[in-house]
């Protein structure tokens, strides 16, 4: 039933020009290891992203942030509610409800995903790592080459790195890798979990003008970083999350100034 | 959840567009199951993880596996995980062709886009999908390769079996692979007996490669080889899969190679599949307590 | 007529060759049932048909199949040829024809045109074979996969399915390893395109000789009780890549010392001083050969000695 209904509404909530709209999502982990314990970390988020829009998610730590990113994702399952997803298509899915492998098709060129972690990859040039993600969103070879060229010199990884194994970089030299990749021949919808949380100063500022970037291209973006500073910066909208629900939604400045605990509250 | 082909069909006529055509999967399988001893319906009450064992309280036949439903789709890998004795090898050994399966059905689609139901195929007729349609890659070389034949020899052998003559070609075929799976190429004429764990499931690697297999099944690919070996191959077939439109299903009991290979994945426990998932789903957020057990295990 | 000494001379042959040979020692039931087996041989050529073998007075191993083959299809009328390395004169040739002609009653032959029955150990003469004749040769090992693969299930099974892959890598592997295909002997052969054979020891010389062959050949394996035959005008090809053709035994200038042939097979008997000599394998067909030789009507008048 909650399928159809969701189904039913998602179509007018994702009017030509939003991406994203999410629906009265709760999301409870059961731990049927500590004797079947529920915890509820989502109670009923609504959020929408519109084309070219970097909504930031902020609140305290717990608040469920990085968990609302992972169930548009799908690597957390949806208790109830919905993810609608309008794709360049124009089709409207739901991603809370669709098949596994309807999922897995959509992953890259529609929607992508950078944590803070390098996901686990073969020993393999790093060029190599961001042409094959261009690859995957439909860029011939050559094409994707050149473009992972121009995305590793963007986030400052030396031109003397981009034949060595990823395994070998530091963990601020794969971040960067990971955003590299993430960002060429960028998805539809972007989510972003704390991508600059290992980068020094200078290669900070760097990876987040790429980041800003990104809205020219249309690209939706929904992130969670763990400082003002790069909010402030990119967004274009803040959604505060707090105790699994949306706590405040509007203009950064606002919102921001009328929350100033949140970043203490980390 | 693993969707039936009647979820699909709802999924299909349900008001959302689906992004993506329904796939034509090279493997679709339906309540397969595998009964070693007495194949009555009365062996297979009271077995299953709700009950704690694969044997059969009323009959005493193995359950092996029951009611396993899979699909994996060109240029896919699945992954099938689970403790030893969870029925994972079965049900690759019954879509392999090895053993015959009690129940089931397994349609199969090659490259081509001829559908054959494997199940209804005789023994000799799966023979003859393993030379150039179905590849398996066993976690003991012996079982794929023969040993005392050179590494040419063996990938030699599926070549010679689809009807290749010509010597000359199927040398420059056999060089062409096992320089593709990183076989030393001055070694191609030594006894596969003489190569060390890792350079045998190469070989055996290249082997099943020979003949562009549309579905290829690794079985514990690199179980009991030491870790930096074993990562090698790993990076070897990962590289493999995504270069070729093979559909492959990778049985292990070891994470780290799921998470390494495949999209998509199913947990089996006593003979059943017990959750289906996103490969990075299930492990980030395992929902069956089996699941849950398995990935805080691997968690250590 | 005779002189005391001739008749000394050949009691004293009749002596060293022994008793008699023994009679009757294949009854007319047995005979049937080879006759059946080779039925089913001839109908599907190359398929190995498994049969009840009998002892023999001869060691299994030692033409024993061949033996009863011959026994069952020869006739009092027939003129029967033996040879053992296309030798008419061996010692093994000898009592496999004193044990058949003994038993059938039939005529002893040795020039090759006039035999209805050649029996041969590893060799078939070098004078072509005609329609209504059967050679019937004496097979050691009639499994070409033995040594391919272990398991005699598996062999089964190959043959049922046409599965000779393991075969075609056993040649890679010989071309890899030796540059050639080393089977000297023995060479496989596809028969009528279905069946893998062994087609028994006989020299790479001898293989074209069974394809399109005017007469019927019958392969006997006493201790392996199988039989099986290429009945005339069947293609018999032997297992070869396309790019590595099938070739025969030949060396360049070698010719018989005694016919002069150097078309025949030849068999190299080294010398003292290091040359090798050479002569015909087939010794009826290099008699009537010789330049010297009567029955060679090509050559009367060209006598030098």
């Amino acid at each position: 039933m909650r399928e159809m209904d969701s189904a039913l509404d998602l179509q007018k909530e994702l009017p030509e020009g939003r991406v994203l709209a999410v629906r009265g999502l709760t999301k409870d982990f059961t731990m049927h290891l500590v004797d079947g314990r529920v915890a509820h970390a989502l109670k009923g988020v609504d959020l929408e992203v519109e084309q070219g829009e970097h909504v930031a998610l902020a609140g305290p730590s717990g608040a469920g942030k990085s968990t609302l990113l992972r169930c548009v994702y799908r690597t957390y399952l949806t208790t109830s509610g919905a993810i609608g997803l309008r794709t360049s298509t124009g089709a409207v899915v739901d991603l809370a409800t669709m098949p596994d492998w309807d999922v897995a098709m959509l992953r890259g060129r529609e929607i992508g995903y950078v944590s803070q972690f390098l996901r686990a990859e073969p020993r393999r040039p790093v060029i190599e790592i961001v042409a094959r993600a261009g690859i995957a969103r439909g860029m011939e070879r050559g094409e994707a080459l050149d473009a992972a060229a121009v995305a590793l010199r963007r986030v400052g990884i030396d031109e003397a790195l981009w034949p060595v194994h990823a395994t070998v970089l530091s963990g601020g030299q794969k971040q960067r890798v990971n955003i590299a990749a993430g960002t060429i021949s960028p998805p539809r919808l972007l989510l972003l979990d704390e991508p600059v949380s290992a980068l020094d100063p200078v290669n900070r500022v760097s990876v987040l003008d790429l980041i800003a970037g990104l809205r020219e291209q249309g690209v939706a973006v929904l992130s969670v970083f763990h400082d003002l500073e790069a909010i402030e910066m990119l967004a274009t909208r803040v959604v505060v999350v707090e105790g699994g629900r949306v706590a405040a939604d509007g203009d950064p400045h606002e919102v921001l100034r009328a929350n100033h605990g949140l970043a203490v509250a980390r | 959840m693993s969707l039936t082909l009647h979820e699909r069909a709802q999924y299909a006529g349900a008001p959302l567009a689906s992004p993506a055509p329904a796939p034509a999967w090279t493997l679709s399988v339906r309540g397969l199951g595998k009964i070693y001893g007495d194949t009555s319906e009365e062996s297979i009450a009271g077995t299953g993880p709700e009950f704690g064992t694969a044997v059969s309280p009323n009959t005493g036949a193995i359950v092996a596996a029951w009611g396993v439903d899979l699909d994996v789709a060109p240029g896919e890998a699945l992954g099938v995980i689970g403790e030893s004795g969870s029925g994972k090898s079965t049900v690759l050994r019954c879509i392999a062709g090895d053993e015959p399966a009690t129940a089931g059905e397994m349609l199969f689609t090659d490259h081509g886009g001829s559908t054959e139901r494997l199940d209804q195929l005789s023994p000799t007729e799966r023979r003859r999908m393993r030379i150039s349609d179905i590849s398996v890659v066993y976690q003991d070389p012996a079982l794929g390769l023969t040993m005392d034949v050179s590494a040419g020899g063996n990938v030699a052998d599926p070549l010679t079996a689809a009807g290749w003559r010509n010597f000359g070609r199927i040398r420059s075929r056999a060089t062409e692979l096992l320089q593709r799976t990183e076989v030393p190429i001055a070694r191609m004429d030594h006894p596969v007996k003489a190569f060390s764990g890792g350079m045998k499931q190469r070989v055996q690697i290249a082997k099943s490669l020979a003949n562009d297999p549309s579905l290829l099944l690794l079985d514990e690919p690199t179980t009991g080889l030491d870790a930096s070996v074993a990562a090698g191959v790993l990076d070897l077939m990962r590289g493999l899969l995504e270069e070729t439109n093979v559909a492959a299903i990778v049985v292990s009991h070891d994470f780290s190679v799921i998470e390494m290979l495949t999209t998509r994945v199913i947990v089996m426990q006593h003979g059943r599949v017990v959750e289906a998932g996103l490969t990075d789903q299930l492990l980030e957020d395992p929902q069956h307590p089996y699941s849950q057990q398995l990935v805080a295990a691997a968690r250590g | 007529m005779t002189t005391l000494s001739a008749e000394l001379t050949e009691r004293s042959v009749e002596q060293l060759a022994g008793d008699a040979a023994p009679r009757d020692i294949f009854d007319e039931l047995s005979k049937r049932a080879v006759r059946r087996a080779l039925l089913t041989a001839i109908a599907v050529p190359g398929y190995q048909v498994p049969f009840s073998s009998r002892e023999m007075p001869v060691a299994r191993g030692w033409g024993s199949g061949g033996l009863q083959a011959t026994l069952a299809l020869i006739g009092a009328d027939d003129n029967v040829k033996v040879i053992d390395q296309g030798e008419d004169a061996g010692v093994n040739a000898t009592n496999l024809r004193r044990l058949i002609v003994g038993n059938a009653g039939c005529g002893e032959e040795t020039e090759t045109g006039l035999a209805d029955v050649i029996q041969s150990r590893h060799r078939i003469p070098e004078e072509p074979l005609k329609d209504g004749q059967t050679l019937v040769l004496q097979v050691p090992v009639p499994e070409p996969l033995r040594g391919v693969v272990g398991s005699m299930d598996e062999q089964r099974r190959m043959h049922a399915e046409g599965d000779y892959a393991k075969m075609w890598v056993r040649l890679y592997e010989d071309i890899v390893r030796n540059g050639v295909v080393s089977h000297s002997a023995d060479y496989p052969c596809l028969v009528n395109g279905r069946y893998v054979i062994a087609p028994s020891p006989i020299p790479r010389f001898d293989v074209p000789k069974l394809n399109d062959s005017e007469a019927l050949v019958v392969l006997s394996a006493g201790r392996e009780k199988r039989i099986y035959a290429i009945p005339p005008h069947t293609r018999v090809e032997p297992l070869t890549f396309e790019d590595v053709p099938f070739t025969v035994e030949h060396t360049e200038g070698a010719a018989c010392v005694f016919c002069g042939s150097d078309d025949t097979y030849l068999i190299g008997v080294p010398e003292e001083d290091g040359t090798t000599r050479w002569v015909c394998s087939d010794t009826d067909w290099c008699s009537r050969h010789r330049p010297d030789d009567d029955t060679e009507t090509e050559t009367e008048g060209e006598v030098s000695r």
